[in-house]
């Protein structure tokens, strides 16, 4: 999960991490006294937004008033602009760059620092990768304070050094205790009186949530604002049930029983002119209940013509998942069609169990796909 | 000869007690796999299917010789479970728990590489080398014994394309389910390495998906250490940039972590790259192994 920037600074401020004095506006009633100019900033959980034209100063209230409305009624990369946040202007003599991550080839932390903050970070790594200082960290050993102490070096903020270090370690403090995979300050800037992060980002670890209490929960809810996010009802009721759902647009219903396999699945649906309504799959190891619960999410979408489902178990048994279906359709009936490829860990029970109900499950996945497809352009 | 499990490799199963992995070690008992132990805390003497079990890998090991353990220990209790796999200097590991927090795995990989543990996984199916030994949950009827090695980030995606090769005649020497990431010990680069190396194998079949840039790594190694035919199958060519297909590692963010572009590399690497199952099987027939 990606945190929206209010939350990533009130964690970092938290943290002792120094950010400009801001405001969650929530509605233009607090218009009236703001300390002008402020920057008024978009909330949404995506990059881009400097580029989008959703982060803009404002000198008064009458501007701000029309900022606002402006900012809250776009969409940045599919997602509508629900909050906005003022923030005091800062005097800026120097913006750098500052962050702590995953690196997946070596398997390690890193962290990443440039003298060239406020840019386009994987641009900078593509175009002049000497820019960047990375260093490793060893996940028993942690943060070292020579690499604090040869980052500042390298960077050019020996001047700001005790600020430096003290806001680098609340970094890798925030990476570690809240389980991020990503934490990064771009820019950073230096000012007449020291270090302040002027943009903040945190991206979190979803498979962590279980050991931060309702942390994660109260984080997610806080990004939602009812009535303004435009989820749909299948949306809303996967992250509910804890179902892994991305709507596609089509007509075709596709559940899977594993990533892989799903994915070829919307290729051959593509490959044989059909159109995908969503990807959800039941990650290798269903029960009869995620299963029920999965048919639920797909089909609360009016638009599914036909419901494709795509399974080769190893985990996953077949007689679990045909109970599943099977305790859908008694709840709830068939409104659309359901074309079925099982195969797998006790396929001849749960084809047993389908033929049971009048449904003739298919062996050949391309067959499976092409009699879906073509279904779905009949209705 | 296959890769990483032999047909006398000596299995210890952690976690045997559970549903899965009680069930599970039931039918790789049936398949030939060496099970020698298991362990499950509190249930120490007791057994499983014929199987021994101890409290702990150390108790296990004075009556055993163990070369593999496969761990079906849940997520939130398997970085725990591995240290002690490593601690006992258990060269080879299958961690199929999925949702293991990415810190925890970094830890673990740390570790294992300090004291010498190899990690198939985590979020893995395992692998098999068919007619010899499973040490995963590879559906049987979907595998033969033959020289194609496969290589996959998806289980599920790995028994669809067997299945196809099974039923056309192709048997496979070792099916490796490296695991959905976002991060492995054992690559697809470290894979195709070994079925180079190994003799039984004569083809290798490459399961890709979206997000990440292991592809690309694979692609350098085809291009500059192999000598062995690859063909390969990228899944995700549908997927919309930015969201999640499932897998923690199939996220497309940048240009390098779309299904064109490892498509482009592997293709520029010299590897044959199929649309779907079927072209794979098309590719086999005309490099006639």
């Amino acid at each position: 999960m990606r945190l929206v920037e209010f939350q990533a600074k009130r964690i970092f401020s938290e943290h002792g991490i120094p950010v400009p004095k801001n405001i969650l506006l929530e509605s233009s009633v607090d218009l009236e006294n703001l300390p002008y100019p402020v920057v008024l900033k978009a909330q949404v959980p995506v990059g881009g937004r400097g580029k989008a034209g959703a982060i803009k100063t404002v000198s008064d209230a009458n501007e701000a008033a029309a900022v606002l409305d402006e900012l809250l009624s776009m969409r940045i990369k599919g997602n509508p602009v629900q909050a906005v946040l003022a923030e005091k202007k800062v005097e800026v003599q120097k913006e750098l760059y500052l962050a702590i991550l995953i690196d997946k080839l070596a398997r390690l932390p890193v962290i990443m620092a440039s003298a060239a903050g406020g840019i386009d970070i994987e641009q900078m790594a593509r175009e002049s990768p000497e820019r960047i200082v990375k260093k490793y960290i060893s996940p028993s050993i942690g943060l070292s304070d020579y690499t604090v102490r040869y980052l500042a070096k390298r960077i050019g903020v020996e001047k700001h050094l005790r600020d430096f270090e003290k806001l680098t370690h609340s970094l890798f403090d925030i990476f570690q205790s809240y389980d991020g995979t990503l934490v990064e300050i771009n820019p950073l800037a230096v000012t007449a009186t020291g270090l302040i992060a002027l943009d903040a980002k945190i991206v979190l670890d979803d498979k962590a949530a279980y050991r931060h209490g309702d942390l994660f929960g109260k984080l997610k809810a806080e990004q939602t604002w009812p009535g303004r996010d435009g989820r749909s009802r299948s949306e809303e009721l996967a992250e509910e049930k804890g179902i892994t759902y991305v709507p596609l647009g089509g007509d075709v219903g596709m559940i899977s029983d594993g990533a892989g396999t799903g994915m070829l699945t919307l290729d051959l649906i593509q490959d044989a002119g059909g159109q995908a309504a969503n990807f959800c799959e039941l990650g290798g190891q269903a029960g009869t209940e995620s299963v029920r619960q999965a048919l639920e999410v797909v089909l609360a979408n009016p638009q599914v013509k036909v419901l494709l489902i795509s399974l080769i178990g190893g985990l996953t048994r077949m007689d679990d998942v045909a109970d599943g279906i099977v305790r859908y359709l008694e709840q709830h009936g068939r409104a659309v069609p359901l074309v079925i490829r099982m195969c797998g860990t006790q396929e001849k029970v749960g084809k047993e169990k389908l033929r049971a109900v009048g449904i003739e499950a298919f062996e050949d996945l391309e067959e499976t796909v092409r009699a879906a497809v073509k279904l779905a352009k009949e209705l | 000869m296959a890769i990483l499990i032999e047909k006398e490799t000596q299995v210890l199963v952690q976690g045997i007690t559970g549903r899965v992995g009680s069930f599970q070690t039931e039918i790789m008992l049936d398949y030939g796999t060496k099970i020698v132990a298991g362990v499950t805390p509190g249930k120490g003497g007791t057994e499983i299917h014929g199987v021994p079990v101890y409290d702990f890998i150390e108790e296990a090991l004075h009556d055993h010789g163990v070369n593999a353990v496969i761990s079906f220990v849940p997520a939130r209790f398997a970085k725990d479970a591995t240290i002690e796999v490593i601690d006992n200097k258990i060269p080879f590991l299958v961690l199929t728990a999925e949702g293991i927090p990415d810190q925890d795995v970094l830890s673990i990989f740390n570790y294992a590489s300090i004291k010498g543990t190899r990690v198939l996984g985590p979020d893995t199916p395992g692998l098999v080398s068919p007619g010899k030994c499973k040490v995963g949950v590879h559906p049987e009827r979907v595998l033969k014994e033959g020289h194609v090695g496969v290589v996959s980030k998806s289980g599920a995606l790995s028994y669809e394309v067997c299945k196809q090769l099974t039923e056309n005649g192709y048997g496979q020497s070792t099916v490796v389910g490296i695991g959905g990431g976002p991060l492995w010990d054992i690559t697809q680069r470290d894979a195709l390495e070994m079925f180079e190396n190994d003799p039984q194998t004569k083809v290798i079949v490459l399961l890709g998906e979206v997000g990440g840039t292991m592809e690309h790594e694979a692609a350098t190694f085809i291009e500059e250490h192999m000598a062995k035919p690859v063909i390969s199958l990228i899944v995700g060519r549908s997927a919309p940039t930015g969201t999640q297909m499932g897998h923690a590692g199939a996220i497309i963010a940048g240009k390098k972590e779309t299904a064109e572009s490892k498509i482009d590399a592997l293709r520029k690497a010299g590897s044959h790259v199929a649309k779907n199952p079927a072209e794979i099987i098309g590719f086999l027939k005309s490099i006639g192994v």
